[in-house]
């Protein structure tokens, strides 16, 4: 049987057999939970064939399967990210009831997402796009919280990107005649300039959705953080970069070899502007779900700026960040969601000095965030680096220093992060919080040691960009292991990095802790210097409310302006129209009747204009 | 010129030099603001004298690995970044790691002990560690912004990233950066007083708010491992921005009269001014230095 089949028939089967596996209990379903997450990345990684294709007819419809070197980057996320999501879902989700209707869900977005990675005709996406997109909003009112505003929200954008979508596919079918993306992608030069720009950007505007690229975020912050953290991992970590795969191939397939850089180049400015006012957003949050949900869409933000960019470097750049981001806002969404777990709330003002109670997702967490904030020596700033770099070797001045901003802005809300959930005074409401189970911390683990990893060897990485480039039509990709290169042959070797901040920091570890630290005595958060104050046990110290009141205080100008406002705005508008619209239908039958009266006598004395005699 | 024992010989040589030239900037910027203030002031050495008390105190409290590690952090990234910025032009001294590292990468690992040491003074638990931070993170939005400008502006009009490329830019042309892109050395040295952290951007320790803030937990060989880790931090900034704006230097003498002549700077500007509040810092760094940023881009672009 052909191997791609059967890869959808195993993600497919996966999910019926949990769903029956938890209909009949717990421990059965979350067997094959856990076998199922196994099989599917074990079958993906050495039985599934690249070069293989399956195509079929449906009622005149020409679809076809099959991987490019381009799809299979983005797979790669996907069957890293989602098993080890699945697996910290059996210990994340133990309490929950309805596991059988999750894993069902999770499992067929899972499906969806690989159905579309190895899409080459446009029925076969947009179903598996659809599939994608409902299985993630039964996941996303799952809790049952703030249904009425979030999974609408998502719902209605979600609509918007389908159907700008639909309606690109059937403009293409009628100029093309074929629903296969290469005949769209060869015939593309040979369009009108109307048509280039319609049905590319009805695209654009389709994945953009996805992408959570301003002014197209807003389900985002309330998806991201209503969902439960398990499914978060995957929706921001993999879920998301959908949309930067079709933007990708749209922006270098389509329009730059059609000369048309200007879209990408404006894509690239929502990328930044996204990127900036979404960082603004995530340092005042004090609940860490929502931080992190702001977080991710500005790290999209810089995401899509690499791919608008539209350069080598940029687009490695983009792709680079895009594993990077799965992997690291994978660790992250999981750490919020053991917190939550263990300590029964996420909310910053309120959790404080967890860092001593559970100090794996506490290691986790650190190498996360050093890793989003792009610190050297971990893999985070290969990929800010290279963007950088583009950005400058292509004189964008003004875009490297909106990103720059952001990505500065970006250290307060990740120092946020570590410090309201893990520092600060340990509080004795949290005295009986435990480390998450092993099942949590394991998936944590793997991903923070492919952080880690990636600080000295970004090559392992690079090497599947590569291949996806080659895929999008750039030639000899220029990469190396462990040496960065930009366009005028300035280098980063990180290897020497990672090197010379080892072997220093081992250096002073010894000096500093040899002779001292044993005689030392560890103490309480509470026992500090207070300059002569009397602070009591009970007394809470912490300083998590407000934190970052002074930086509010120079944006005044800036938040006031929110883009939800003019979406609640532009609804009340609908609303209002709809309620006028109420008023002609009443529902009363003479009403009715005197408009059919009505509408006789206006045809009756415009008949001669209208029909002639 | 090879072998790897030579190459840590440099290195070692490197940091102790940054050490000794840090500390007696120390010293003498303490010595100075004593005259300004009509105080006789401790003797130049001061700061050596602390550095080694503190080393032979006992450390008796400690809070965790991340408090330990903190000062690691800090002392890390200053050495690391030794490694990486050119102190001699033509390699004369030790190169070190010149070669591997460029602009951007400064950037961000010059942000790396700050954070590290954040996140040391956060698991004390103490507030004014955590106010100290806030503030400190602020501040750096703020000064940030000029000076990555101001390097934006020189890496596009020159067409390289590397400090070293920037400096071979200057020892052909004859001319120093300061002279033939002046706006951006405006910029530069108007965001300058930011990395200091001398008054009126002295947010982060504060003295007389905050109890020295972020540090206020740590004593002994913690201390005086981030005294050490100040003075070659503030050795690496002066000869960056020498190597970068003032046509780096080619001996030891010349370098020390460029950066203690900069560092005046920020010295004097701190012995005559009270504190600013954190968001007045951050409004003086988004105003005239970020006007002066955009010159220097328009400049550099055109």
């Amino acid at each position: 049987m052909n191997s791609l089949v059967l890869l959808i028939l195993i993600i497919a089967g996966g999910a019926l057999l949990s769903y029956f596996g938890h209909k009949i209990n717990k421990i059965l379903g979350n067997i094959t939970v856990f076998a199922v997450a196994l099989i599917i990345p074990i079958y993906w990684f050495t039985q599934v064939d690249f070069t293989e294709t399956v195509s079929f007819t449906v009622s005149g419809f020409h679809m076809e399967l099959g991987y490019n070197m381009y799809g299979k980057l983005f797979s790669m996320i996907v069957m890293i990210l989602s098993p080890l999501a699945l697996i910290y879902a059996i210990g994340y989700m133990k309490d929950q009831k309805k596991l059988a209707t999750f894993y069902f869900s999770f499992l067929f977005s899972i499906l969806g997402m690989t159905g579309i990675l190895m899409s080459r005709d446009f029925v076969s996406l947009f179903i598996f796009w659809e599939i994608m997109t409902w299985s993630s909003y039964l996941l996303v009112i799952f809790l049952g919280k703030d249904v009425q505003k979030t999974g609408i929200k998502y719902m209605v954008f979600s609509a918007i990107g389908a159907y700008a979508m639909l309606m690109a596919i059937v403009i293409i079918y009628k100029n093309t005649g074929s629903m296969m993306l290469s005949d769209y992608f060869g015939s593309f030069a040979g369009f009108t300039l109307q048509t280039k720009l319609l049905t590319g950007i009805l695209l654009l505007l389709g994945f953009a959705v996805k992408s959570a690229v301003m002014p197209l975020h807003v389900w985002a912050p309330g998806a991201y953080s209503n969902t439960p953290m398990a499914y978060t991992s995957v929706f921001s970590g993999a879920l998301s970069k959908m949309g930067i795969y079709g933007l990708g191939f749209v922006v270098v397939n389509l329009f730059a070899q059609a000369n048309l850089e200007i879209v990408g180049y404006v894509l690239a400015w929502m990328g930044a502007i996204t990127a900036v006012l979404a960082t603004f957003s995530a340092v005042f949050q004090h609940d860490a779900k929502k931080l992190l949900a702001y977080s991710s869409i500005a790290q999209l933000g810089y995401i899509v700026t690499g791919i608008g960019i539209g350069t080598e470097l940029s687009i490695m750049a983009g792709l680079y960040l895009a594993v990077l981001h799965a992997a690291f806002k994978g660790v992250l969404f999981m750490v919020v969601g053991a917190v939550e777990r263990q300590a029964g709330t996420t909310d910053m003002n309120v959790v404080s000095g967890l860092a001593r109670k559970m100090p794996f997702t506490f290691f986790t967490a650190l190498i996360a965030i050093i890793a989003l904030a792009g610190i050297p020596p971990l893999g985070g700033f290969v990929g800010k680096w290279m963007l950088y770099e583009s950005l400058i070797n292509n004189s964008n001045f003004l875009m490297v220093i909106m990103i720059f901003l952001s990505s500065t802005a970006a250290f307060l809300y990740c120092f946020k992060f570590l410090f309201g959930l893990f520092l600060g005074q340990q509080e004795p409401e949290f005295d009986h919080v435990k480390e998450a189970s092993p099942v949590m911390i394991i998936p944590m683990l793997l991903l923070s040691v492919f952080l880690l990893v990636t600080g000295a060897y970004p090559g392992i990485v690079f090497k599947y960009v590569a291949e996806g480039m080659t895929n999008l039509g750039f030639h000899d990709v220029n990469w190396q292991m462990s040496v960065l290169t930009n366009a005028w042959g300035d280098s980063v070797n990180v290897q020497h990095v990672y090197l010379s901040v080892v072997v220093v920091f081992v250096a002073f570890l010894i000096f500093i802790t040899w002779r001292g630290y044993k005689h030392s005595t560890k103490i309480s958060t509470k026992d500090i210097s207070s300059s002569g104050e009397m602070i009591k046990p009970e007394d809470n110290m912490t300083y998590a409310m407000d934190f970052y009141k002074p930086f509010q205080r120079v944006l005044q100008p800036i938040l006031k302006w929110k883009i939800n406002k003019y979406y609640e705005d532009f609804g009340k508008g609908l609303e209002a129209l709809f309620d006028f619209m109420r008023r002609i239908y009443t529902g009363n039958g003479q009403t009715y009747a005197v408009y059919v009266i009505i509408f006789l006598a206006i045809l009756l004395i415009f008949s001669k204009s209208i029909f002639g005699y | 010129m090879e072998g790897i024992g030579y190459k840590i010989l440099g290195a070692v040589l490197t940091t102790i030099l940054a050490f000794v030239v840090g500390m007696f900037y120390g010293g003498f910027s303490r010595k100075i603001i004593a005259r300004i203030q009509n105080r006789v002031g401790p003797p130049v050495w001061q700061n050596f004298l602390d550095v080694l008390k503190l080393l032979f105190k006992k450390t008796s409290v400690r809070y965790g690995l991340m408090h330990h590690f903190a000062p690691l952090w800090m002392i890390t990234m200053s050495i690391t970044t030794l490694m990486f910025v050119p102190v001699l032009n033509d390699g004369l001294f030790f190169s070190n790691l010149n070669f591997s590292g460029d602009i951007i990468f400064l950037l961000y690992i010059m942000v790396f002990g700050s954070l590290g040491m954040a996140l040391g003074a956060g698991s004390t638990g103490n507030p004014n560690s955590a106010i100290g931070v806030s503030r400190g993170l602020t501040q750096m939005v703020g000064f940030e912004i000029p000076w990555v400008m101001a390097l934006v502006a020189l890496m596009i009009q020159y067409k390289t990233t590397s400090v070293t490329g920037l400096m071979e830019v200057q020892s052909q042309s004859g001319t120093w950066l300061m002279f033939s892109s002046p706006f951006a050395f405006i910029a530069a040295l108007l965001a300058m007083p930011g990395m200091f952290r001398y008054s009126p951007f002295d947010i982060v320790g504060a003295p007389a708010e905050l109890a020295s803030g972020p540090i206020s937990e740590f004593g002994g060989k913690y201390l005086s491992t981030m005294m050490t880790s100040g003075s070659i931090f503030a050795f690496v900034k002066l000869t960056l921005y020498v190597d970068l704006f003032m046509g780096g230097a080619s001996n030891l003498i010349v370098l020390v009269l460029k950066t203690f002549t900069l560092y005046m700077y920020p010295v004097l500007w701190g012995a005559v001014s009270a504190r600013f509040r954190t968001e007045q810092s951050v409004r003086y760094f988004w105003g005239w230095p970020t006007f002066f940023g955009f010159i220097a881009l328009i400049y550099a672009a055109f």
